[in-house]
């Protein structure tokens, strides 16, 4: 098999799942109970005033219809209009999705960098009290809820001593000056992504140590050390060597979240982002704005999953498909 | 003259929860400068625990209890781990693993983790490091264009050649091979051996060959060690215990092995299994299945001794009684 091939046949893959998630997308909207045009209408309207607004959504069309009014929009990158707001989808979300990625992947970039040099010190000290106390403390803080931890930090450093501001983006209205708007948003930052931190970075210290441990049983790394490597060159240039394609591929599969938001973290702390905006999408049936933050959340994903299995085989040489030297 | 490596009753243990597993349990010997030694054994017996004794590779709970290892005259098991790694491991000796399985890392390229021996031990630019191992690959006959090959492109008995050379890279004194053709089938392993004696003849190298496989150790070993239980139970030029085995043991082991020129007759096999070596039996380790085995050597262990004459040594306080286990079977 060769590498077009390969490549083609994980992007036939990747329109399948595209389309089996569009359509279910579409439907689980539809089989929900409630009614979408309850939140915008005023109780005191007419019934006739209620069916031209269901006109006007195109919610009295059969359903195959509106099924494929929906796909050629998508194609088209057209999300329609949110029923709350009446303002484009695309445009909200597009709004918002710079706040997100940005606490987001501040977050991800210091928790893999954290839990990753931790399991790797972790699996050298194998057996150790340090090592017992790394694990501990990674599955102590990844049991922990998410919530209870944010509001915990909220309610002491928002409000007992209160450093930080306890909800929002920004401070409202911006301070004057780039430097003072960069301050206040890196002070807005912090406790969000501290509380992200804390949370995940256990479970990529887990993984590496494991990981790791198991590397460093392998014949090939006596191998090194019998070659009179130094520890550190067998620990990194070795050990983690052998161990970087999952951990890449992890990570490439984390990379969705950076879009698709923390919705119980931009809800506790009142971000303006894509998880924020999911939610309230969800609790007010505004199909549009739903369905489009999620369309959004899946083309990540599925985009993200496909340059993972590229990236795979990129530094795994075991499953490096025709790269042209070899036998 | 000195002996190039001078084992002295090494004793090294693995601690595990129930006590100490006895891994080696008193061993001695020399291996001459150009001289190769065959370490043979049962699985379990130690020889592979000596390999990694000798290099200073012991897992966590594995530890030296007792003795030395002089190479040249220099005790190295006292010597700081940073001048050993440096100045020692691969510099002087190295070690040919079973490399058709997992010896070589799978996702590093062949050549350099060769060159990176190299690199490691002299001060030599990453490019002349990359000739070198190109040159090494050439001499186990593998074409030097195969340098940037990952180990899954190559046959077993390619990466088994691989191994070789790179345990050639440092032009050590001594090799360490540990089963070093098991893996292999019937007609690799031949020409895996053939490489090994030829290189190690043309280079002047000693080798200290681990094998359960007797014959191969015939084929390519000056002198012999059989190893039962942690201890040495036989020792001395390969002729001499391959002709007449002085240990019930040692006949039993070679016994065991068919000889395709006699006519056809059943196997022998040594009946019962090898002890616990957390608690091995008293006296010597072997009286529980040996044939010829009376009170004495129940209490009283038995030493390495010279018996045969020309080095040819043996703990058993039977040795000259072999006929009859001869007899029996």
């Amino acid at each position: 098999m060769n590498f077009s091939s390969y490549i083609l046949r994980r992007v036939v893959y990747a329109l399948i799942v595209l389309v089996v998630i569009v359509t279910i997308n579409f439907f689980i909207f539809r089989v929900m109970p409630g009614d979408p045009v309850r939140m915008i209408i005023d109780p005191k309207w007419t019934p006739e005033m209620k069916a031209a607004l269901y006109e006007q959504y195109g919610l009295t069309k059969p359903l195959h219809e509106q099924f494929f009014i929906y796909l050629k929009s998508l194609l088209t990158l057209d999300l329609g209009l949110s029923f709350t707001s009446s303002r484009p989808v695309m445009d909200e979300l597009l709004e918002r999705l710079p706040n997100t990625v940005l606490l987001l992947g501040i977050a991800l970039f210091i928790e893999i960098l954290i839990g990753i040099s931790i399991g790797i010190f972790a699996a050298s000290k194998r057996g150790s009290s340090i090592e017992s106390f790394v694990t501990g403390a990674g599955l102590f803080t990844h049991a922990v809820p998410t919530f209870f931890l944010q509001l915990v930090l909220l309610l002491i450093f928002g409000f007992v001593i209160p450093i930080f501001p306890i909800r929002g983006t920004m401070a409202a209205p911006p301070p004057v000056g780039g430097w003072a708007q960069f301050l206040d948003r890196v002070h807005h930052l912090i406790l969000p992504v501290f509380s992200l931190v804390v949370i995940n970075f256990g479970s990529w210290a887990l993984y590496t140590r494991n990981a790791m441990v198991e590397a460093l049983g392998q014949d090939y790394i006596i191998t090194a050390r019998a070659k009179g490597l130094t520890k550190k060159r067998v620990l990194r240039h070795h050990a983690f060597r052998s161990i970087l394609p999952p951990i890449v591929t992890l990570i490439f599969l984390s990379l969705p979240s950076i879009i698709s938001g923390a919705v119980v973290t931009e809800t506790i702390f009142s971000w303006y982002g894509v998880g924020r905006y999911l939610l309230d999408a969800t609790m007010k049936q505004d199909y549009p704005a739903a369905q489009g933050a999620f369309y959004f959340i899946a083309l990540a994903t599925i985009i993200c999953n496909f340059v993972a299995d590229i990236v795979y085989g990129l530094v795994d040489p075991r499953i490096r498909v025709g790269g042209g030297e070899g036998k | 003259m000195m002996a190039l490596l001078e084992v002295n009753n090494l004793k090294m243990y693995y601690s595990v929860r129930r006590g100490d597993v006895k891994a080696v349990d008193g061993v001695s010997f020399e291996i001459e400068k150009g001289e190769s030694m065959g370490l043979a054994g049962e699985s379990g017996c130690g020889k592979s625990s000596m390999a990694t004794t000798l290099l200073r590779l012991l897992p966590n709970n594995g530890r030296i209890v007792d003795g030395s290892i002089k190479f040249n005259g220099q005790e190295i098991l006292t010597m700081p781990e940073e001048q050993f790694r440096k100045e020692y491991r691969w510099q002087k000796m190295s070690i040919i693993f079973q490399g058709a399985m997992n010896a070589l890392n799978p996702v590093l390229r062949i050549g350099d983790q060769i060159a990176e021996a190299i690199i490691t031990h002299e001060n030599a630019s990453k490019a002349e490091a990359k000739k070198r191992a190109g040159d090494l690959l050439e001499m186990v006959g593998i074409n030097s264009a195969r340098y940037r090959n990952y180990p899954h492109e190559f046959s077993g008995g390619m990466k088994q050649r691989a191994v070789i050379a790179m345990a050639l890279a440092c032009n050590p004194d001594l090799i360490i091979a540990d089963e070093p053709t098991t893996a292999l089938d019937v007609m690799v392993q031949a020409q895996v051996l053939e490489a090994i004696q030829d290189l190690r003849k043309k280079m002047g190298l000693s080798m200290m060959l681990i094998s359960h496989d007797l014959s191969v150790i015939a084929q390519t070993c000056d002198k012999v060690a059989i190893m039962y239980a942690g201890r040495i139970v036989e020792y001395g030029p390969a002729k001499m215990v391959y002709n007449a085995p002085m240990h019930p043991y040692a006949y039993g082991l070679l016994s065991s092995f068919p000889d395709i020129k006699a006519p056809k007759s059943p196997v022998q096999s040594i009946p019962g299994s090898p002890p616990n070596l957390l608690e091995p039996p008293s006296g010597c380790r072997f009286s529980p299945r040996c044939p010829l085995a009376d009170a004495k050597c129940r209490t009283v262990e038995p030493e390495l001794e010279h018996l045969g004459g020309n080095g040819h040594l043996v703990a058993c306080h039977k040795a000259g009684q072999l006929g009859k286990v001869g007899e029996r079977a």
